[in-house]
This record gives structure tokens, C-alpha cells and sequence, in this order.
């Protein structure tokens, strides 16, 4: 297998095969062709959305595809106003001797830092103005304040997160001109746990699959979810930070997870961020009554109950905060829901020996799993004979390694 | 095939065999003189004969193939309201070919039963009374709703006394031919705090374990069994380490298969000693009661008994 990184490997060769946003694939082809000096439809693109989804990757095919050349600057590259003038600023100005055409890409524009690329932002300003050709920028978020006046001077056009639907057909094709196996469930939950990352599923792809012809859903539950910068980190920082009651609240809105995720995301974090112990107290307690609401609406489907749910999670949880000093602790996933996911296997299989014991004995699995499992581990490790044991209670293999180990 | 787990292999067969709860087996043995019963609810602690005593009695009563006219459900693993309709009444409306006079239907751990199929099996009990009788187990009576409780007639099961506890597995150990220390049976003593399935396999965990009963290889089997448990949470959070007390209050709950009621009761008695205002032992108590009820309505046992974990490390500051 070759070590090239996938996400080189299998990069689109052209626009077609770029996977989903075919509409923004299509407007950006347009205003491409369309593109004229005197700005009748804007000088500029700003192509916009999360990190993975092949922004970058569409305009380097388009230029080919088109015949364009493409100059090329990235947040790798130092960026004051006056290395963009040398870089871009020269090229756009000059006409080309064979009169190729060119496309500038200015690529993550969001990532300028205000101080150490003093000047970029109006040096980009000026170069649209003045621009013999079209130039397409891309950028995550588009509502920092930094990005303000390219956001004006430009053309948005959005890129949304890559569906499962249009993810699954490109990485089996991809599966299978690296020979590797893999069923639709391993498959799937890949895709859901980037979270329409395209480049985050072909790299995790690669890092369970090197080596091997065949992954399982073994392979994937001690895969990290990634820790990306999320609407969720904006929407904790209101939560953990806000003064003011309707501002937290607005942390559901922008947070783009539901309010059970949103939950559990602040329950994780509370009393990291809450260093003073009596904040900390009034935090859990406040979560504690949003969760007993959310018990409440479920049982009686009374759903306007939420309402107060939200209120207390949010504005409960920033009310809290009065003595704990200002510190930057960075965010952590949930630790609940990831201990849940890699015990998944482990608590299938306890649940199965639970059965099995409660059917000999007269028990409920769950008591059995309370009362007999760990004396039962004991039993089976210390004792040579313990096979028939096994045999009476009906364990299979794996129950049995799993209890030995 | 002989039973393995010692627990199951010395389970009384007959009510005969019974050696404690003397005064509830001699009303469920003039059962079987006369040949009735009413329905019965069994209420009482773990270990302490409640499954065994329904089992005997129907052996007694319908004799070795009692298994035919017998039913056991456990209602922790099929506790819906669907059960009721469907297993509980098919079962219950069938009269007996045989010449006995009604079937019986055991409700084990009957307390996790929801209300919506405590109300049906309410109708369903006095339905067929004729054909079959119930016997509702439970842990906890005040779970199964009055009209139930008023169709049956009720046992309380009592926590069995330490030399009874002693006596039974002294009987095991002899037959197994195990040696027990005398320092063995105060610590098995000790440990069971009078459940008998909890004394039993600790000592056959024992027994695998060193070959004989001595204090070290019970408390070592307990350790063993138990590297998470309450008193080590509540120490992480007596010295204010709330984040770690958290872990160790979700490695209990997703791993050791304790539910939330189970770890918020042994909080409850470790609550009173606490190094702390005695003031402030009742506003924890009342936290905890606090805590009871959402769990009952349905609350998540991680976010309620960490906000009582919280709560418990401010004031013992």
C-alpha cells in the first residue's frame, strides 16, 4: 500500500468529482466565466464553511478544468500587506504575455492575524479593486469581525458539511481501489462521528486501515473525535462567560447540536470552568433541574416544558458564575458520551452474561450483572476447574475472555 | 446438570429446607396442606429468601414437575405494560389440565415494574383469580401501588441474623469441604450484612481464590470485587476532587451494573458520618430525598447524584 496520504491519493482530478455542494460547485463555475474587469458581478468570491469539505480542492480543479492558472497563498504563508503586494498584487496587475487567463486563491482568509499580517486585509481590498482576474478566497467563519469588509466586497457563496448520503458512495469507491473491506455500519459510523468532514473521514479511513484489508466497528471506538473548532466552543463561551440572561440563551441557537448534546457539552465542562467551588455547586444544581425538565418533557411529551430546560442550562449555568476568576480552560467532548461508546462492546457483553446468570438464577440481568459478575470474575481466574462453571451457565468465547481478562 | 454457582447449587428445594424466615414458612406450608393461597407479595431486602420461598412453595404445592404450572418473570427484564397483556394474561387465563387447583405466577424484583403495568396487572390479578395466583417480590413495597398491595397478602422478609447467615455457610463449606478460619466467619459475617447470595459468593470467590476461608482472602475477594465503590467516591469528594469523584460515580453506573437508587442509598447512610454540622446533615438528607424522587421520575443518575456529590463537597470543606 502506498504511504502517499489519502487525501492527496484521492484528490478530485476535476470539479466533477468533487463530492456535494453541487449548487455551490455550479455558481462558482459561473461566476468564473462571467467574470468581468468592470465588477458587474462583484470582483471577488468568498467561499465559506467548515473545515474538510473541499473549497480549496474546487477551485484548484476548476482552474484546471478551465485552462486558468492558479496563484496560489494560504495561511501558511506570511501574510502582511506588503508581502500580498509583492505575491498577488504584481500578478494581477500584469496582462498576461500569451494572455492566460488566472485565478488568485486566497485561501482561509479568517486566519489573518491582526497583528502579524498587519495590513493584509486592506492590501486584499485594494488588490480587488484593481484585479485584472478573479479572485476566490475561502474562510470558515465569515462573521469575524476581521473578514468584514472582504465579506462585502464579495460574492458568498456556502459550502455545507458533506451529507452521509453523498460521502458513503465516494469512500467505498475509494475502499475499494485500496482493497480494503469494510461493511456499511463501520462505515457509517465514520461518517457520523466527522460530521461531514470529508478529509477528516479519508484520514481516519487511512489510520485504521494501514495494514490491513478489512476494518470492523472494532477498529473504529478508539478513534478520537476530533476536537475542531465548533459553533459549539462559541456557544459554551456564552454559557460559561455571558452576564446577562438572554445572552446565554442564545447559546442554543448558534451552538448547531441539539439541546441534548448542548447539555451534556456544558454538564462536561462545569466544573472545569467553574474553579470556585460554591459557582460550581449552584451550576450542577441548576443543570440538575434542567434535567429533571427534560425528564419531565419526555415522560409527558409536554415538549413546551424546553423552553425552561434551555433556561436553566444556559442562563442557570451563567447566573452561577459570580466568584470564579476569569482563566482560559480549554473545552472538553464529553467524556460521558465517549466512556459510553468504547464500553459499548463491554456492555453488550456483561448485559449477555447478565442473561445468562438470570436465567440460572432467578435474577434479572442487571441484578445479576450487580451481584454475581464480580465475585464470578474471581471465580474464573483463580479457579483451574472453573470450566464447568462455564459450561453450566452457558458463557460463549468471548463472554469468557472477557470475564478472565 | 448440577448447579455450579454455589448460590444456585444450595437453593432450599423444598420449604422443608428452610431454615430461616420460620414464621413466613409455616403460613406458606399450611398453604400446601390446604391446597390454597391467596395471592402474596414478598416484600424484604436481598438474600433473604424471597425467590427461594415462591419456589419451594410451588414445588410442594404441584410437586417435581411444579415447572409446568409455574411461571417466573422477571420484571426488571420485561417490565412493560405489553408483558402484561400479552405473557401475564396468556398465562394467567389458561386453566391447569392437571389436577391442580391454579397455577402460580412469580413477578420477581416486581418493584421496577412501571405503573402503567402495575394498573393492568392490577385487573388482570383479580381477573383471573381463579386459575392462577401471583406472587409479586419486591425490595421495596412502597413502589407497588395500594390497590396491589391490598389484593395480597403480605410478607415481609427480615434481614437474615448473622449466625444464621454463619450456620447455613458453615453447612456449605462442610459439603464442599472448605476449610473456614475462625477470623474466615466473622469476616464473611461482616461483609454479608445478612444477605445470604452476597455471603455465598463471596466465599466460594474465596474458596477459588485461596482454598480456604481466612479474613485475607474474603476481604481480598471484596477489594477485588469493588474498586469502585461508594466510600472511595465519596473520599474523592470529601477531599474536593469533584471531577475525579464524577468518574467514579459514571464508572459505577456504566460498569458495575449499580443503578442510581442502589449508589444513592449507601450515600444516604454514609451522609450521617460525615465530619460535619449536624445541621447541614439534614439539609443533605433532604438533598438526597431530593435526588430519590427525580430518579423515580425519571431524572438522568449522573447529572442528579453529581449535583449531590457537589453539594456534599461544599460542605465538607
Amino acid at each position: 500500500m502506498s504511504q502517499l496520504p489519502w487525501t492527496n491519493k484521492h484528490r478530485p482530478k476535476n470539479s466533477s468529482e468533487v463530492v456535494g455542494n453541487m449548487e455551490a460547485i455550479e455558481s462558482l463555475k459561473n461566476w468564473v466565466l462571467s467574470w468581468k474587469r468592470d465588477g458587474t458581478n462583484k470582483k471577488a468570491a468568498l467561499l465559506h464553511g467548515p473545515p474538510g469539505i473541499g473549497k480549496t480542492v474546487l477551485v484548484e480543479t476548476l482552474a484546471k478544468e478551465l485552462n486558468f492558472d492558479l496563484i496560489e497563498m494560504n495561511a501558511s504563508d506570511l501574510r502582511s500587506g506588503k508581502i500580498i503586494d509583492n505575491v498577488i498584487g504584481s500578478a494581477v496587475e500584469q496582462q498576461d504575455l500569451f494572455q492566460r487567463k488566472k485565478i488568485i486563491l486566497i485561501d482561509e482568509v479568517d486566519s489573518i492575524s491582526p497583528k502579524k499580517d498587519r495590513g493584509a486585509v486592506q492590501s486584499i481590498l485594494k488588490i480587488i479593486e484593481s484585479t485584472n482576474y478573479p479572485i476566490v478566497m475561502t474562510a470558515n467563519d465569515i462573521w469575524d469581525p476581521k473578514v468584514r469588509g472582504l465579506r462585502e466586497k464579495s460574492l458568498l457563496i456556502q459550502f455545507k458539511r458533506i451529507s452521509s448520503r453523498e460521502a458513503l458512495p465516494f469512500l467505498k469507491k475509494l475502499l475499494d481501489e485500496e482493497s480494503v473491506e469494510v461493511d456499511y455500519d463501520t462505515l457509517k459510523s465514520i461518517i457520523q462521528r466527522n460530521e461531514g468532514d470529508i478529509r477528516s473521514m479519508i484520514n481516519d479511513l487511512q489510520m485504521i486501515a494501514t495494514g490491513k484489508n478489512r476494518i470492523t466497528e472494532d477498529d473504529i471506538t478508539w478513534l478520537a473525535w476530533r476536537d475542531r473548532k465548533e459553533p459549539i466552543f462559541d456557544a459554551l463561551k456564552l454559557v460559561f462567560t455571558s452576564k446577562d440572561c438572554f445572552t446565554a440563551r442564545r447559546a442554543l441557537d448558534i451552538s448547531e447540536v441539539d439541546y441534548e448534546m448542548l447539555f451534556e457539552w456544558i454538564y462536561e465542562n462545569v466544573p472545569r470552568q467553574l474553579s470556585d467551588s460554591s459557582d460550581m455547586v449552584k451550576a450542577m444544581k441548576a443543570l440538575s433541574k434542567a434535567d429533571l425538565f427534560i425528564a419531565r418533557t419526555k415522560k409527558h411529551q409536554a415538549w413546551s416544558l424546553l423552553s425552561y430546560v434551555i433556561d436553566l442550562m444556559t442562563a442557570g449555568v451563567a447566573m452561577a458564575r459570580e466568584r470564579t476568576k476569569p482563566a482560559w480552560i480549554p473545552m472538553k467532548f464529553p467524556q460521558r458520551i465517549s466512556l459510553m461508546s468504547r464500553t459499548m462492546r463491554e456492555r453488550a457483553l456483561m448485559r449477555g452474561v447478565g442473561s445468562k446468570i438470570g436465567s440460572k438464577c432467578h435474577l434479572s440481568s442487571k441484578s445479576s450483572v450487580r451481584d454475581f459478575v464480580p465475585y464470578l470474575r474471581t471465580i474464573m481466574k483463580n479457579n483451574a476447574k472453573s470450566a464447568s462453571l462455564e459450561k453450566w451457565l452457558e458463557l460463549d468465547e468471548e463472554m469468557i475472555d472477557y470475564l478472565k481478562s | 446438570m448440577e448447579a455450579a454457582l454455589w448460590a444456585e447449587k444450595y437453593r432450599p428445594k423444598t420449604l422443608d429446607e428452610m431454615r430461616n424466615q420460620v414464621e413466613i414458612v409455616n403460613r406458606l406450608k399450611k398453604f400446601v396442606e390446604t391446597k390454597t393461597m391467596p395471592h402474596c407479595f414478598f416484600a424484604g431486602p436481598p438474600g433473604t429468601g424471597k425467590t427461594t420461598g415462591a419456589l419451594c412453595l410451588a414445588h410442594d404445592l404441584f410437586g417435581e414437575r411444579y415447572m409446568d404450572l409455574f411461571l417466573e418473570l422477571n420484571a426488571s427484564d420485561t417490565r412493560g405494560i405489553d408483558v402484561i397483556r400479552t405473557t401475564v394474561k396468556d398465562f394467567a387465563r389458561i386453566s391447569t389440565i392437571s389436577d391442580a387447583p391454579f397455577k402460580i405466577l412469580v413477578l420477581d424484583e416486581a418493584d421496577n415494574m412501571t405503573g402503567d403495568a402495575q394498573q393492568a396487572l392490577r385487573r388482570t390479578m383479580e381477573k383471573y383469580t381463579n386459575t392462577c395466583r401471583f406472587i409479586l417480590c419486591c425490595n421495596y413495597s412502597g413502589k407497588i401501588i395500594e390497590p396491589i398491595q391490598s389484593r395480597c397478602a403480605i410478607f415481609r422478609f427480615t434481614p437474615l441474623k448473622h449466625e444464621d447467615v454463619l450456620d447455613y455457610l458453615r453447612f456449605i463449606a462442610n459439603n464442599e469441604k472448605i476449610e473456614v478460619t475462625d477470623d474466615g466467619s466473622n469476616a464473611l459475617i461482616d461483609v454479608a450484612e445478612g444477605d445470604m447470595r452476597k455471603g455465598i459468593n463471596i466465599m466460594q470467590s474465596a474458596a477459588a481464590l485461596s482454598g480456604k476461608i481466612d479474613e485475607d482472602s474474603v476481604y481480598q475477594v471484596v477489594g477485588m470485587a469493588k474498586p469502585e465503590d461508594v466510600k472511595n467516591m465519596l473520599n474523592l469528594t470529601v477531599k474536593g476532587d469533584f471531577i475525579k469523584a464524577r468518574e467514579s460515580l459514571r464508572n459505577m453506573l456504566l460498569r458495575s451494573g449499580l443503578s442510581g437508587t442502589d449508589i444513592l442509598k449507601q450515600i444516604h447512610s454514609e451522609i450521617f458520618k460525615l465530619d460535619i454540622d449536624e445541621q447541614k446533615k439534614v439539609e443533605l438528607a433532604d438533598a438526597a430525598g431530593e435526588v430519590d424522587f427525580r430518579l423515580v421520575q425519571g431524572a438522568d443518575e449522573e447529572v442528579q447524584l453529581g449535583a449531590l456529590l457537589a453539594k456534599i463537597s461544599l460542605y465538607t470543606k
